[in-house]
């Protein structure tokens, strides 16, 4: 049986927070990282896309907007399975708590959007270890679209421009991300991932938060006090 | 879960399969220059040469850096890459298409590193069926001559080192070869993969394949 179909026997806790780009699970995962330290807790904070191996190769291919859906899919897999050994495996038996920004299920909802089989992308990460807490970050793509482009036009991939669903970048933005929510949706049920309205205050966000990890890791042993 | 027939043209799609030292390369050449001589349109595609992938590959082998499982993804994202602007463009416009090497390749190396032999046949799913799979079958005290006649050398990973079957390079390299065949001996059977014994004289072997080919063009 695949290792991401059952639950993981390591010492340590994973956590993850998931949701398109502008949904503020960056500031929240980092709120949560920094409460943790100064609990005196061992906790490692991971980004998706960070392993040194391949983002260059990535970079370098999305520069030349070469790769098909499938080859990308299979790109970041490379990326994830080199970062779950030396990264994530290894902090996990030594009992860390490690936080995850975007876990397999960013790759679930971007390769499907990109018509990429879902089964076969489910498939591939069944080697991931699966998390024992996942928080899912609903907002809408309009929203999201508004809090990351104040400044800047959107990206050619996160507009999902290699797909051609319009030639405005922005228009384009809100079509490719909708198609992200929609799976996103549908993996709510799926794998249990807790929901959070991502309209709600920073505070608010991280209160429910820090309730529901206390709660996971007093069941796991380890307390955190005040 | 079943391979997809060829279903991009025209054109059609061998593969020469075998381990390093079993003459693949040299059937590969002899074929290429038989059937251009025929007068057909033929491409080569060698495993890991995609030039967005390969290097990495190279790069982590040579770094030791990698775990099989980024090893197994990493080959098949060159595959793919391969495939999609290589492969099946080629296919598409009618060529003959020789593989040295083929998606069967990643099975048995796959498999003798522990994974699990459906995880990786998925991984591999979308991948156009050859229409002929030619397998040269060499048992592992030749090839271990013929190695070391040709690289003074047994290779790190074609001896099986990075899984720690023997520190002797040596006892390594004819424990993962055995491995590798017994793999390849499944596959046989699984995919109907004309079989030829490698150690005959090179001729030979080509003559055989010349056959099989011509009754496909």
């Amino acid at each position: 049986m695949l290792r991401f179909s059952k639950k993981h026997s390591y010492q340590g806790v994973l956590i993850c927070v998931e949701g398109i780009d502008g949904s503020g699970k960056s500031t929240q995962i980092e709120l949560l990282h920094s409460f943790l330290k100064q609990k005196g807790i061992d906790v490692v904070l991971t980004q998706w896309n960070s392993s040194e191996l391949i983002s260059k190769t990535t970079k370098k291919a999305k520069k030349k907007n070469l790769l098909s859906g499938r080859t990308f899919s299979l790109l970041h897999a490379v990326d994830f399975a080199d970062r779950l050994e030396r990264t994530i495996k290894p902090a996990l038996k030594a009992g860390f708590v490690v936080l995850a920004d975007r876990y397999v299920y960013t790759a679930f909802a971007r390769d499907v959007a990109r018509d990429v089989d879902p089964e076969w992308v489910r498939n591939m990460y069944g080697f991931a270890i699966k998390p024992d807490m996942t928080f899912y970050f609903d907002v809408s793509p309009k929203d999201s679209l508004e809090r990351i482009c104040s400044n800047r036009q959107p990206g050619f991939y996160e507009a999902g421009m290699d797909m051609k669903l319009s030639n405005n970048p922005y228009k384009s933005y809100v079509l490719f991300q909708n198609r992200i929510v929609e799976q996103y949706k549908k993996m709510t049920d799926e794998f249990g991932l807790i929901k959070i309205d991502a309209m709600q205050t920073i505070r608010q966000k991280q209160e429910f938060i820090r309730k529901n990890v206390s709660e996971l890791l007093n069941k796991r042993g380890i307390h955190i006090e005040g | 879960m079943e391979i997809k027939k060829n279903q991009n043209g025209e054109g059609l799609l061998i593969v020469i399969e075998g381990t390093d030292g079993s003459g693949k390369s040299t059937q590969v050449n002899l074929l290429d220059e038989y059937i251009k001589y025929k007068g057909y349109g033929v491409a080569v595609s060698e495993w890991k040469t995609s030039r967005l992938i390969s290097g990495v590959i190279n790069d982590a082998k040579e770094r030791n850096l990698l775990n099989t499982t980024t090893f197994s993804l990493l080959y098949a994202a060159d595959y793919t890459d391969r495939l999609e602007n290589e492969i099946i463009p080629a296919l598409k416009a009618g060529f003959v298409v020789l593989m040295d090497r083929y998606i069967y390749t990643a099975f048995v190396r796959d498999s003798v590193r522990g994974h699990d032999i459906n995880w990786v046949k998925s991984l591999y799913s979308f991948a156009p069926k050859p229409d002929l799979v030619f397998y040269l079958n060499v048992p592992p005290d030749i090839l271990i001559k013929r190695l070391i006649a040709k690289n003074g050398v047994l290779d790190y990973f074609e001896s099986g080192r990075d899984i720690g079957l023997s520190v002797d390079t040596y006892n390594s390299f004819e424990i993962y070869q055995k491995r590798c065949l017994e793999e390849y001996g499944k596959l046989k059977k699984e995919y109907g993969f004309i079989e030829l014994d490698g150690t005959k004289p090179k001729e030979e072997i080509h003559n055989i394949i010349k056959a099989e080919v011509d009754k496909l063009l």
